[in-house]
């Protein structure tokens, strides 16, 4: 253990983190020590995208992110989408598109979705955000919704 | 899993001494940790200290008089981000945005890429193609070697206990196409990764493939044979057969061998195609 101190921003408040072992994944972190559980765990090996959040507004992968790695920076989650527009919006327009069944993959997509607008602006091409979206798998919509959801997400949507 | 301590040092000199302290007990260097904490999660090592290199000032990105020097932390997505790497180095981009996802890139690095040596990397076929050298700094000083001479093989480096990935340099801008295989776009391993560059100084051709253990190779014979500006359809499928055939390919659970013996030389003969399809490349 490092530094007992040292603080993490989570969705605008900041998170201390006193005991934390130093080989804590993110996932853990939110999940069990912080209690924000709309972050799910599908695989654990980077290969669904379901534990996908932003660090410093950068879509990452939790569960293969030692919390003591982006210590300082600021993590957004889904928990947070009410506060962050680019969230938020996207969050509706996968309500709208009824882009979701079980509805367990959906954080990873909002949230990668919602970091491909910050990186690439609401105006890039719907094929570049369908292929950033390819780390992120869905078990139940067959993609078509998620697509419209993607869609509608865009700045000149219909 | 066993727990560890994670140091963070916050120079080149810290880093390698505290790395020296732990000399013998296998990697425990951690840049993005893609794979390092898979390898810790599946019991493939068991460091007792991480040392990471978050701190060190190693996430740059230079091109000077045509030659690309990356540093060793940049994550691969800033790579990819560059203005100039699709124009000066198209096939690199694209092995670099063959790699995992957005999310993964966000964190993963060149350097995690070539400390990992994992055969079905593919980085490393392009980076062969290209006759990129690694920088190293250790105990003992700083040293540059080929791409090729630092991989040995499945997982093996030339890195000496302490020794550190400083920067990657690829010394010439070079028309290039990188081309792979798989079941999954995203996420997936190769089952065949095929690189080809053409340098325009010397001039000629470079092949690599990726996708089978013991590491990717150059097949320097075969890229000799497709001569020193655009092959014709005869020669070129001359090479492909050769490629296909003289490959070390096996089967496994990814793919058969049979199988990887086609995509090699499919691939190849596309990826030649769109290198010529450049322009970029006398006749
Ligand atoms: C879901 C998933 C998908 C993937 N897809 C691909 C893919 O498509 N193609 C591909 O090629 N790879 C892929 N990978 C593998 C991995 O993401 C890459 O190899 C990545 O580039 C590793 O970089 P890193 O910074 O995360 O490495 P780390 O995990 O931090 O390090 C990897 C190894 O290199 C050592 N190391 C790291 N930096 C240095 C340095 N500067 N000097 C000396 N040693 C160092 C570490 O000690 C460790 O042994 C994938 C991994 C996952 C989990
Ligand atoms: S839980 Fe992290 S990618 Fe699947
Ligand atoms: S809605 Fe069920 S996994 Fe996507």
């Amino acid at each position: 253990m490092t530094d007992d101190s040292a603080a993490l921003w989570v969705n605008g408040s900041v998170a201390r983190l006193q005991g934390m072992p130093d080989d804590e994944r993110l996932l853990d972190t939110l999940r069990w020590r912080l209690g924000l559980k709309g972050t799910k765990e599908g695989c654990r090996t980077g290969d669904c995208g379901a534990c996908t959040v932003l660090v410093d507004g950068k879509s990452t992968l939790s569960c293969l992110t030692l919390t003591r790695e982006v210590e300082g920076g600021s993590v957004t989650t889904i928990d947070g989408a009410s506060d962050d527009p680019e969230l938020k919006r996207v969050s509706a327009a996968f309500t709208a598109a009824e882009a979701l069944q079980c509805g367990y993959c959906t954080p990873g997509f909002v949230v990668a979705l919602a970091g491909l607008l910050k990186e690439r602006g609401r105006s890039a091409p719907v094929e570049e955000l369908m292929d950033g979206l390819q780390g992120n798998l869905c078990r139940c919509t067959g993609y078509a919704a998620i697509a419209r959801a993607v869609a509608l997400a865009r700045e000149d949507a219909p | 899993m066993p727990p560890f301590e994670l140091v963070t040092p916050a120079t080149v000199d810290e880093a390698i001494a505290s790395l020296r302290a732990i000399a013998g007990s296998g990697p425990a260097v951690i840049a993005g940790g893609t794979d390092l904490l898979l390898d810790i999660d599946d019991g493939r090592t068991a460091p007792g200290r991480v040392v990471s290199l978050r701190r060190l000032p190693w996430r740059t990105l230079d091109w000077t008089d045509g030659a690309l020097t990356v540093g060793s932390t940049l994550p691969l997505r800033s790579l990819e981000d560059d203005p100039d790497l699709p124009r000066r180095l198209p096939g690199l981009w694209q092995s670099v945005h063959a790699v995992g996802s957005v999310a993964l890139r966000h964190r993963a690095t060149l350097g995690g890429n070539l400390g990992r040596a994992a055969p079905a990397s593919d980085l490393i076929p392009m980076l062969l193609a290209l006759d990129a050298e690694v920088d190293l700094v250790g105990p003992d000083g700083s040293r540059r070697l080929s791409v090729d001479a630092f991989i040995r093989s499945s997982r093996r480096t030339t890195l000496a206990p302490g020794e550190l990935i400083r920067s990657v340099r690829v010394p010439e801008s070079r028309p290039s196409a990188f081309l792979w295989q798989r079941v999954r776009p995203a996420n997936d391993i190769s089952q065949i990764a095929v690189a080809v560059a053409f340098s325009p100084t010397r001039p000629g051709w470079s092949i690599a493939v990726g996708g089978m253990p013991p590491r990717p190779v150059l097949l320097t014979d075969v890229a000799r044979r497709l001569g020193h500006g655009r092959p014709s359809e005869e020669l070129l499928r001359d090479a492909c057969d050769r490629a296909s055939r003289e490959v070390g390919l096996a089967s496994d659970q990814r793919a058969s061998e049979e199988y990887r013996r086609r995509l090699v030389g499919t691939l190849l003969g596309r990826a030649v195609r769109a290198v010529v399809a450049s322009g970029e490349v006398p006749s």
